[in-house]
């Protein structure tokens, strides 16, 4: 390889055609908004690449509530709503954004416990996991049985 | 409380208890952003524990008053963290169990036996020394014989609270037991020092679940403290501080500027020397903190708070007397260089405030104590 323009260059976080580091003024956003969609590109396109999930803390961030309207606007709405109601309420929305999920978790008592942006193809707590799928395979292996039984037993006391 | 079901794994007793994996997720999400780790770190965690062996955590009071037991048991209730403490993890804690004599005794030399090597020896209290141990005895053993023996089989020691963790009050001047923390009597086994009076329960659950998902001690400060929530002065964290960098005061409790929640530096607040996690994490679930609630911070997770004088003078206030493990000079340094950007504004008013502070002091405030 002897020429500079041979050695290949990928250049990652940054929208083709606008030279780094872009002041945030270009995109019309807060400076912490326009890095946070800068840092969810990285994380995007190592989704990608390396099939690595991650998240951002956005309780760990100081943001405005201009910040926020600014950063729903621009993550916008996707096609995919859930509603998790275990120890806590959690909303996870797809946001427009193929691979960015707003992921919101409460207590018992309805505060906000954390609130993040998940990169990933589907949030870990909506998807069971193998040992939760075999106790369900068990559940209802002991539903059939019951049923049998409770069939077998109804037949025998019928005198028709 | 006591479990025999030790082939279980944590997700399985926590099915059983009625937590699913998703309220699990929930709950271990919330405490890896509490100790500000990466956030998928919670999934990890939540994953990692569900399918660990339970662990085995022996808790031993000595001299104490319980608060601390009480900050992590009765915070708010029921909690997973309570359900992961104590109804899953505790092998032996003489307040809760419901066994009492040779029985309750038995069952911590049996997890002991059993888990040796492996369990969390958790200690809450300081060890009194004096009169052969028999200000602190129970079973007839001494709480320092019980110590040794318990910390031998120990993974690791977590001291909860200061006087475990610095000798606490029953140290402070002019400590009538001999007392000791626990880092005096035991130097072979890694200690993590869980400070405060008390501890909050989200430092001590969320240290104690670290050191259960990583089977590693998480990094320390100087004090053996997990730098994740001793990391930050509560001062670097409150959120009075830009009133401190204006230099606004209050300068008693019920004065214009402690109503509208001025810095409470000249009355005493001891923020700049204390590293806690109080004004990020709160008290009470979230609600409030010292600070918030209108009074100075008074230092509790530091070494020697009780004998470094008065609440209720401002740091600069050259009062300080014997102070355990923080020599006096150093803490003067610490807040000659936090008071330089405040005093420089607010000097001759700070003065002329601690000067009536002082006329409104009990006496004995000002005298230094056994220096």
């Amino acid at each position: 390889m002897s020429r500079l323009t041979e050695i290949p260059i990928r250049i990652e976080g940054m929208p083709l055609g606008i030279e780094p580091p872009a002041p945030a003024a270009t995109f019309g956003l807060g400076g912490g908004v326009a890095a946070i969609l800068m840092e969810l590109v990285t994380l995007l396109e190592r989704l990608a690449q390396s099939q690595t999930p991650s998240a951002i803390d956005l309780r760990s961030l100081p943001m405005s509530p201009q910040d926020r309207i600014e950063l729903e606007r621009a993550l916008g709405e996707g096609e995919v709503q859930a509603t998790v109601h275990a120890e806590g309420v959690s909303t996870i929305r797809e946001t427009r954004i193929s691979g960015v999920w707003w992921v919101e978790h409460r207590n018992r008592h309805g505060e906000l416990i954390t609130e993040l942006l998940e990169v990933t193809r589907v949030p870990e707590i909506l998807a069971r996991a193998p040992d939760e799928i075999a106790l369900g395979a068990n559940a209802l292996r002991e539903q059939l049985t019951a049923a049998a039984a409770n069939l077998r037993e109804a037949r025998s006391n019928d005198p028709n | 409380m006591i479990q025999t079901n030790d082939d279980l794994t944590v997700g399985e007793m926590l099915f059983r208890a009625g937590i699913s994996r998703r309220g699990f997720i929930q709950y271990c999400t919330a405490v890896a952003s509490a100790m500000a780790l990466p956030p998928w770190m919670g999934t990890a965690m939540a994953e990692q524990l569900r399918t660990s062996p339970r662990p085995s955590v022996v808790y031993l009071s000595f001299q104490e008053c319980t608060g601390c037991l009480e900050s992590l048991t009765r915070s708010f209730a029921p909690t997973i963290e309570d359900l992961i403490f104590n109804t899953i993890s505790l092998d032996y804690n003489d307040t809760l169990m419901a066994a009492s004599g040779e029985a309750a005794e038995s069952a911590r030399a049996k997890a002991m036996k059993d888990n040796f090597g492996k369990y969390v020896l958790v200690v809450d209290g300081s060890v009194p020394t004096g009169a052969g141990g028999a200000y602190c005895a129970a079973g007839g053993r001494s709480a320092e014989d019980t110590l040794r023996e318990a910390a031998k089989g120990a993974a690791a020691i977590v001291c909860v609270g200061t006087c475990a963790a610095f000798g606490g009050i029953p140290l402070a001047n002019p400590n009538p037991t001999s007392a000791w923390p626990v880092s005096a009597i035991v130097g072979d086994k890694p200690i993590i020092n869980v400070s405060g009076c008390p501890p909050m329960p989200e430092v001590i659950t969320g240290t104690l679940l670290q050191f259960f998902t990583t089977g590693q001690v998480p990094d320390l400060d100087e004090h053996r403290r997990p730098k994740v929530f001793f990391g930050n002065t509560i001062h670097d964290r409150c959120y009075r501080r830009p009133f401190y960098d204006q230099g606004k005061f209050a300068k008693t409790f019920d004065d214009e500027g402690a109503r509208n929640g001025w810095c409470l530096y000249e009355l005493g607040c001891k923020g700049p020397t204390t590293y806690n996690a109080c004004a990020t994490i709160k008290w009470n679930g979230g609600t409030s903190f010292p600070i918030e609630s209108g009074h100075g911070c008074i230092g509790c997770s530091e070494p020697g708070f009780w004998d470094k004088g008065s609440f209720y003078s401002a740091l600069s206030t050259p009062a300080w007397s014997k102070a355990g493990e923080v020599a006096p000079r150093q803490v003067l340094e610490l807040a000659a260089g936090a008071a330089a950007v405040g005093v420089v504004l607010g000097a001759a008013s700070a003065g002329v405030s601690r000067l009536r502070q002082r006329g409104s002091e009990r006496p004995s405030d000002n005298e230094p104590k056994g220096s």
